[in-house]
């Protein structure tokens, strides 16, 4: 399978670790949380390829299948998006934000003509070809969250701040790592992090909410994440609302000692303030190699095995993965 | 495979982690005068448009801009409802005061001098005094020029379908913006109460601060005894605190800080650090690696080892210990006077 990249027109076969954010610094021996947030849009080289040169990633061949899976998710349980009261113009914010980026990231394949609040959207991808007036909910077949959210594979979520503190407000999640939008939103951001271990105790909480409230209009920061999936499949969708679908794969996978399907799975957050909203952007993509991806790449593979080797109990049993990392890192070793 | 030829190279300054879209642009630029319009016999109104034609940075209502005013950078409120604009407007009170009094000087040199065609510098916008979302309705109290920001709010709200009601009260003849205002409340979209003197504003300010429904939020934007009593009634009508939101006329532009001197502790070289440009910044146009990330001070990256001098200290990272110990500094934010740091 070859892809033709949209923006070089370059093709290159397809891979899950060509454009994986790779989430550790090449001298990084132990993990430990940390506000590790950068400017956006720099392109990074890693062992396997390279990535981050625009916000949304559409270069790898399974875009136009993760949003088959995204918008079938959508019409299932239209629950995953949430707008609470008083968010609609920060979803007219985000929307015009991502489609005004993506046209000048992929000109060849998304164009974007305006005429003052009148838009033409095309994203050739997906054959969308939409016009729709800016603060018209009549002129869109969605929502203005879920339009995008149709178009880009990015898990989007908008915090907004009051009383000193900031809320998750509106969201559209259907790749969520064992959580759920439906459940989380309208939560404050300590609320929402109160489950992660050495977050909230460790002041990392407070500055991490510091950085997003005092997060300047001019600029855009990313920061990577990352954890084992909850699967030992390409299911992206591990949320709680569909926990009856995934609970068992893992406990199935290490009975059948299936460790090279166990999945890294990266999330690339994008932060940003819009600026007719004031809304701050938290958007998730999510990226994942399988074990027997990162094995082929030995710089990643002896990484990995260090970082899962060294990381402290209460980290990788939040993580999800205290139970089998001893066979999975001597899978990945042997 | 279809041949189709590659997108431009765009550079990108790793420094400068900005947008790709131009209408997103919040810096210093230049615009263009677009119209000058006498509003009362002390207000003129001034509107700005992208010399190109594009779009401008869409903003928060009551959000201000910063405006090279002749020799002085003054904040205006903005007036219209922020969303995708392709044009911004202020209205300038021209003040009689002294000319050490704030913004003075500026005031005049717009009256005086803006005309349609001019470049003028500005930037921004910046939002300080933006409506919560969660609010059910809007209570918007405006006294004299404040009505700026007020408009801004009450055009957003008729723009989204909020319910709000104004509270403006203005010497006759001196009422900037009234008719705004009024063709808003003709349309049904806000209710508008008028008051012409500080009784009558007082005896209104009671009476609707008393009967608004759960959930609404106030906000007030005009000379201090309006914003004054406006806060001590709201308070006695049994207010929350958060709920009676302010502005005073205008707020001054983020501090960019004194110029200072660093001195490197290896090879004893002084280097000057101007105002508003960080010392951070300074070290790395001098060949010295600080490693660092988010430049706001939060993320801790850029903390250089400290052997003396006086520290500003203006991060969200260290302690209050750690702060007095004037040993270390995040070079990004922090200044102060004659600092020589450890590298």
């Amino acid at each position: 399978m070859t892809i033709t990249d949209p923006n070089t027109s370059v093709a290159q076969p397809f891979s899950h670790t060509i454009n994986l954010p790779w989430p550790f610094p090449d001298d990084l021996t132990a993990f430990r949380y940390s506000v590790n947030v950068e400017p956006a849009r720099v392109m990074r080289t890693t062992a396997g390829g390279s990535w981050g040169t625009h916000i949304v990633d559409l270069t790898n061949a399974d875009y136009p299948q993760v949003m088959a899976e995204r918008r079938r998710i959508l019409d299932a349980d239209p629950g995953r998006t949430q707008i609470l009261d008083g968010m609609m113009p920060a979803c007219w914010d985000i929307l015009v934000y991502y489609l005004r980026d993506l046209a000048l990231s992929y000109p060849l394949s998304c164009h974007l003509a305006e005429n003052g609040d009148r838009f033409h959207w095309r994203n050739d991808l997906l054959g969308t070809d939409q016009v729709f007036v800016l603060g018209d909910l009549t002129t869109l077949p969605y929502d203005p969250l879920s339009f995008l959210g149709r178009e880009i594979p990015d898990d989007l979520l908008l915090v907004k701040e009051r009383d000193g503190q900031l809320f998750f407000d509106a969201g559209l999640v259907t790749f969520a790592a064992a959580w759920s939008v439906s459940f989380d939103v309208g939560m404050n951001f300590r609320e929402i992090h109160g489950p992660v271990p050495r977050f909230t105790g460790e002041g990392l909480t407070s500055r991490a909410e510091q950085f997003l409230m005092h997060l300047p209009t001019d600029s855009v920061y990313r920061r990577v994440n990352w954890t084992l999936s909850a699967s030992g499949s390409r299911k992206l969708d591990v949320s709680l609302e569909e926990l009856p679908e995934w609970g068992g794969d893992m406990p199935r996978l290490v009975r059948d000692r299936d460790f090279g399907n166990v999945q890294l799975r990266i999330e690339l957050e994008h932060f940003m303030r819009l600026p007719m909203s004031g809304a701050i952007t938290f958007c998730i993509r999510t990226f994942m190699a399988s074990f027997a991806e990162i094995k082929a790449i030995p710089v990643w593979r002896d990484q990995l095995a260090q970082v899962l080797t060294e990381l402290p109990e209460d980290l990788a049993s939040y993580k999800g993965f205290i139970g089998h990392r001893t066979e999975a890192v001597a899978w990945l070793l042997a | 495979m279809t041949v189709i030829s590659p997108a431009p190279a765009r550079t990108l300054d790793p420094r400068k982690p900005g947008h790709q879209h131009p209408s997103f642009d919040t810096g210093v630029r230049s615009l263009v005068v677009t119209a000058v319009l006498q509003l009362t016999a002390a207000i003129v109104h001034i509107v700005f448009e992208d010399p190109a034609g594009g779009m401008l940075a869409a903003y928060e209502p009551g959000s201000h801009l910063i405006v090279q005013a002749g020799p002085v950078r003054n904040t205006y409120s903005l007036v219209d409802d922020g969303v995708n604009p392709n044009r911004y407007a202020i209205s300038v009170l021209r003040r009689n005061g002294t000319a050490e009094s704030a913004g003075s000087g500026g005031s005049a040199w717009l009256h005086e001098n803006v005309r349609v065609g001019q470049r003028v510098e500005i930037e921004g916008p910046r939002s300080l005094f933006a409506p919560v979302t969660t609010e059910r309705k809007a209570l918007l109290v405006a006294g004299g020029i404040g009505v700026t920001p007020i408009l801004s709010h009450a055009r957003a709200a008729a723009r989204w379908g909020r319910p709000a009601e104004v509270i403006y009260s203005y010497r006759p003849g001196s009422g900037a913006h009234l008719a705004d205002l009024r063709a808003l409340a003709a349309t049904g979209a806000i209710t508008l109460f008028e008051v012409h003197n500080r009784t009558d504003a007082a005896a209104l300010l009671a009476e609707r601060l008393a009967t608004q429904p759960m959930g609404t939020h106030a906000y007030a934007c005009g000379p201090p005894e309006l914003v004054d009593s406006y806060l001590l009634l709201g308070e006695a009508a049994g207010w929350p605190p958060d709920r009676l939101h302010s502005e005073r006329f205008e707020v001054p532009p983020q501090d960019p800080g004194l110029p200072f001197t660093a001195i490197i502790a290896s090879t004893g070289a002084r280097l000057a650090v101007p105002a508003g440009v960080s010392l951070l910044q300074t070290l790395l146009e001098n060949g010295h690696d600080v490693a660092n990330l988010c430049r706001q001070g939060v993320c801790g990256e850029c903390r250089i080892p400290v052997r003396s001098g006086q520290i500003e200290h203006r991060d969200h990272v260290l302690s209050e210990r750690e702060k007095a110990d004037n040993t270390t500094m995040l070079c990004c934010v922090s200044r102060g006077a004659e600092i020589e740091v450890d590298l």
